[in-house]
């Protein structure tokens, strides 16, 4: 037929237009103004046609949005009296598009079936609203669209929008999966066509508003939102258009094959250190998130508004500005959040912490203020502290750091951020794009951390979540990612208050992220001099046990083909045999008494004068464990020791955590007079370190944080100070003291969990220095002061200590000596000093109720 | 025409890949595979807790060569594989009935 070679030589124009340089949308008219002539000549021409039949376009091609290879739906609509003229129009309007090889999709109804199908099919219920009229009777189809409105629409709004909200969390779901990650699906994928579309659906069915104009002026969307949806729509028309011509056929599944034609159709090309290809998917990425943030925010507003009010309308502040309601976190001051801008990321803490969702509206908030989040903001030490708790404390660690990504408060606060926001990377290995897979790996570390490892209680978890959350911060540049990212990793670390030798751990292993796993396939793990290596560069088993976390960590967050058993396996070898080479003294020995004898020159340096004879009681375990400056001090602070029964406090601040500084002559019980006093100060101890110097000399570091919310400044210091002399003159009732503090302070608060039995485990092997007494045990105030003073009634010198806390269990590391500085080795003594403690942590004391820290 | 199965200590595929590449073969097919055998797998303690991997990470490759090629190659692998030690891996020489190739339906050596 002569029209068919003329619509393909018109759609053929139309290609060449578009790639002279036609825009997306004027293609996506002209393409349905071109079927619709078509079609209006092709009725007109058919003379069965005339009376009681319309012809009308639907879906897409309704909305005169018909892209290259879009289906072509089309309604015939008839009146019952039609009907025996039906089988003559259908050929004469359907076959001639088939025979052009136009994908149609068609029905033939009357208005009464249209109505019984769009009841039953929500799919065919929303195509109705897209209707336009192209031939035929205008009256026929003016009055069906009518009855639609009044029957299926008005008075249904409610159960309109909770269909389409079912539908679109159910395709989500389905276009979520790891392979339309790596290779989106405009249409269907999150953030793609159908959310647009389903915003769009919503708002004409639901308030009458027919466009994105409307919408904003309704106030449903901001401008600033309007007008960054539109710009990603529009260039999201331009690739789907692409997509068409590039596949030659309706495709919207952005395949790996053709992204790298797609790139170069839109101009990208390769820079040093990105590939064209990956900068294009980034701008993708980046349309597709937009557009999810938008219709998000706009369907929990249309749910709200149009939603049954929901149960419990009371509403609680949580702290000045914050406030839940309905169970959502609301900002309610914005006067408060100029004020207090830190305000911002305590918002996102509470969400961690209570597990409750952020209200849209405060969302939008957050976003609207980020112009507050400045240099002075993201050096503050309360935006860190709020910011850390997210990162360790959050319940659901990836759906709050999505949303402070999504509001773009993450990437205000670290602005190093920005040049990985949805880069992707052009291979089938790394299924997410970096920001994502970077709180993914922070979440899979959370997971690792409840699951059982044989590395596992690390000290410091906030530095090795931030590292979780910078590994691959260097990425999208030329240079090697570790080393860039490590850099910048160290400037993050220091901004946000780590200490120095934090900061040099987490810039240690952003640098080393992929070391374990790289050798673990490609080297002899029977090399006995390259372990060592790897244990001289990895330096502690504290280091190897963050590395190798982290390791499993990133493989498992990076797609589907980076973790197996398999390498979890040979992952496992290689730093087993690494940490059995750093616990075992021999092996550093020689290195370390150089360590030892280079700082105590530096201490005769900074001495001087003051430089007391005799360096020798100074255990070279001491010396290694502080900077030169610090054990300077502490010979400072000897001399102002003078008698036996007293000690010196002083308190620091590192943000994150406090540290205690105990100096004191050696007395039995010591440690577990501190832990008490501490204790009863409202300090919870993390970890500790316990050195006695050869002349009796006490220096103990205690790493705490506080049982409540208080800060640095309001903590009496003095009163801890003065406390502790009294301990140690024997001059304070500790435990009948803590027994009062926690039973007035936590009464009822405590609810019983399943608990996990205590444990107490004295290993002999593991050190070959000390028995280690492993104490795990449900945490309860005092809990620690029990342990201690149990280890001093059986004459037991503590030398190191680490305190850890998983929950509500606590697991209390001891590196004992007995009375004669040896081994505990006499297994029934083992075995009465298991009992003992075994008594004190089951025991749950008169306190009555359980703390939770 | 032989196919060799070479079961290998992972870290020795890189080497054993350039060494084959250099002979000429540049097609194979390599898996990670899990190896129960005489090497059993081990129980590690490390800090008390008991670790047991109950197989040993090994890759496999597989290459089909014609049979006049077999004793070169096999005796490459050995040499690169090697290292001494107990779990350096297995060959295995297999006889092929025949070999077709998908796309072309070309068969016999035209086909490797």
């Amino acid at each position: 037929m002569v029209v068919d070679v003329e619509l393909r030589a018109k759609r053929d124009a139309l290609e060449y237009l578009w790639r002279q340089g036609l825009s997306g949308q004027a293609l996506l008219h002209k393409h349905s103004q071109l079927i619709d002539d078509y079609l209006v000549c092709l009725f007109a021409n058919c003379p069965e046609a005339a009376e009681g039949m319309s012809l009308v376009a639907l879906g897409g091609y309704g909305r005169r949005e018909l892209f290259p290879y879009s289906d072509i739906d089309l309604l015939l609509l008839h009146t019952p009296e039609a009907e025996n003229r039906l089988g003559a129009v259908s050929e004469a309007l359907f076959y001639p598009l088939w025979d052009a090889g136009l994908e149609v999709g068609h029905g033939v109804r009357t208005p009464d079936a249209c109505l019984a199908d769009a009841r039953q099919d929500f799919f065919f219920q929303v195509a109705l609203l897209d209707a336009r009229h192209l031939a035929g009777s205008q009256p026929l189809f003016t009055s069906m669209r009518q009855a639609f409105h009044r029957e299926l629409i008005a008075g249904h709004r409610r159960e309109f929008l909770q269909n389409m909200m079912q539908h679109r969390n159910e395709r989500h779901h389905r276009y979520g999966m790891h392979s339309y990650q790596l290779e989106p699906h405009i249409k269907e994928s999150r953030g793609g066509f159908r959310d647009i579309q389903a915003m769009i659906w919503t708002s004409r069915a639901l308030f009458g508003l027919q466009e994105l104009r409307d919408i904003e002026e309704a106030g449903l969307i901001s401008p600033q939102e309007k007008e960054a949806f539109a710009q990603a729509w529009d260039s999201l028309i331009k690739i789907r258009n692409q997509l068409h011509y590039l596949s030659g056929r309706k495709n919207d599944q952005l395949f790996f094959e053709y992204q790298v034609e797609m790139a170069k159709a839109f101009k990208y090309s390769d820079t040093r250190g990105t590939l064209g290809v990956e900068r294009f998917m980034q701008d993708l990425y980046r349309h597709l998130q937009t557009v999810a943030t938008t219709t998000d925010l706009f369907f929990e507003h249309v749910d709200e508004t149009l939603g049954s009010p929901r149960a419990n309308p009371v509403e609680q502040t949580i702290e000045p500005g914050i406030t839940v309601r309905q169970e959502r976190l609301h900002l309610t001051d914005q006067a408060l959040i100029e004020k207090r801008p830190y305000l911002l990321m305590r918002l996102f803490s509470h969400a961690g912490k209570t597990g409750l969702e952020i209200h849209h509206r405060s969302r939008k908030i957050v976003t609207a203020n980020l112009h507050l989040v400045d240099d002075k903001i993201r050096h503050s030490k309360r935006m860190a502290k709020a910011f850390f708790d997210v990162l360790e404390n959050a319940k659901d660690v990836l759906a709050v750091l999505s949303v402070m990504l999504d509001t773009g408060l993450l990437t205000a606060y670290l602005p190093e951020f920005e040049q990985i926001r949805a880069l992707a990377q052009h291979d089938v290995y790394h299924v997410f794009t970096v920001d994502r897979h970077l709180l993914q790996t922070v979440a899979e570390l959370k997971k690792l951390s409840l699951s059982k490892t044989p590395f596992a209680g690390v000290e410091s978890p906030h530095v090795l979540a931030l590292a979780a959350l910078l590994h691959d911060i260097g990425k999208g540049h030329h240079e090697d990612h570790a080393q860039r990212g490590s850099t910048l990793a160290a400037e993050v670390g220091k901004r946000l208050g780590l200490t120095e030798a934090e900061t040099a751990c987490l810039s240690f292993l952003v640098k080393n992220h992929l070391f374990l796993t790289v050798t673990a396939l490609r080297r002899d793990l029977e090399d006995d001099a390259f372990l060592r290596q790897c244990a001289e560069q990895i330096q502690s088993p504290e280091r190897l046990t963050m590395l190798y976390l982290l390791s499993i960590a990133d493989a498992k967050a990076t797609g589907p083909t980076a973790w197996s058993e398999w390498k979890g396996a040979l992952l496992l070898e290689i730093s087993l045999k690494i940490a059995h080479l750093l616990e075992r003294k021999d092996t550093v020995l020689p290195d370390k008494r150089q360590g030892a004898e280079w700082m105590l020159d530096q201490v005769r340096a900074l001495m001087g004068k003051a430089a007391p004879s005799d360096y020798k009681i100074l255990p070279e375990e001491y010396l290694l464990s502080f900077p030169p400056e610090e054990v300077a001090h502490h010979l400072r602070l000897r001399a102002g020791l003078k008698n036996e029964k007293q000690a010196i406090t002083e308190p620091t601040d590192h943000t994150l955590f406090w540290s205690v500084l105990v100096m004191a002559h050696d007395s039995t019980g010591l440690l577990a007079k501190i832990c008490g006093t501490l204790a009863l100060h409202g300090l919870n101890v993390v970890s500790a370190q316990i050195f006695t110097w050869e002349d009796g000399t006490v220096v103990d570091v205690l790493n705490v944080r506080p049982a409540a919310e208080q800060t640095y400044a309001e903590q009496d210091w003095q009163a801890l100070g003065e406390d502790l002399n009294l301990a140690i003159k024997n001059r304070l009732g500790l435990s009948h003291r803590l027994v009062e503090k926690f039973r007035t302070a936590f009464r009822g608060t405590g609810q019983k969990n399943v608990q996990a039995a205590p444990r107490v485990v004295i290993d002999n092997m593991a050190s070959e220095q000390f028995t280690i007494i492993e104490v795990f045990a449900n945490d309860r105030p005092g809990l620690l002061y029990d342990i201690t003073r149990t280890l001093a009634d059986f004459e037991l010198n503590i030398h190191r200590a680490r305190i850890s806390s998983d929950g509500d269990q606590v697991v209390d590391v001891f590196y004992t000596l007995d009375g004669f500085a040896t081994k505990i080795n006499n297994p029934s003594f083992q075995e009465e000093i298991s009992k003992a403690l075994l008594h004190v942590a089951e025991n749950e004391t008169g306190a009555g109720a359980r703390l939770q820290w | 025409m032989k196919k060799i199965e070479a079961i290998i200590k992972p870290f020795k595929l890189d080497e054993v890949k350039d060494a084959l590449n250099e002979m000429g073969i540049k097609g194979m097919t390599i898996s990670e595979v899990k190896g129960y055998g005489r090497q059993k797998g081990h129980k590690e303690i490390y800090r008390g807790a008991e670790y047991i991997v109950d197989f040993i990470p090994k890759v496999k490759i597989e290459i089909i060569v014609e049979a006049s090629m077999v004793e070169a190659v096999v005796t490459k692998i050995r040499e690169t594989a090697n290292t001494g030690k107990i779990g350096d891996g297995k060959i295995f020489v297999l006889p092929v009935e025949e070999v077709i190739r998908v796309r072309t339906g070309e068969t016999g050596k035209e086909a490797i």
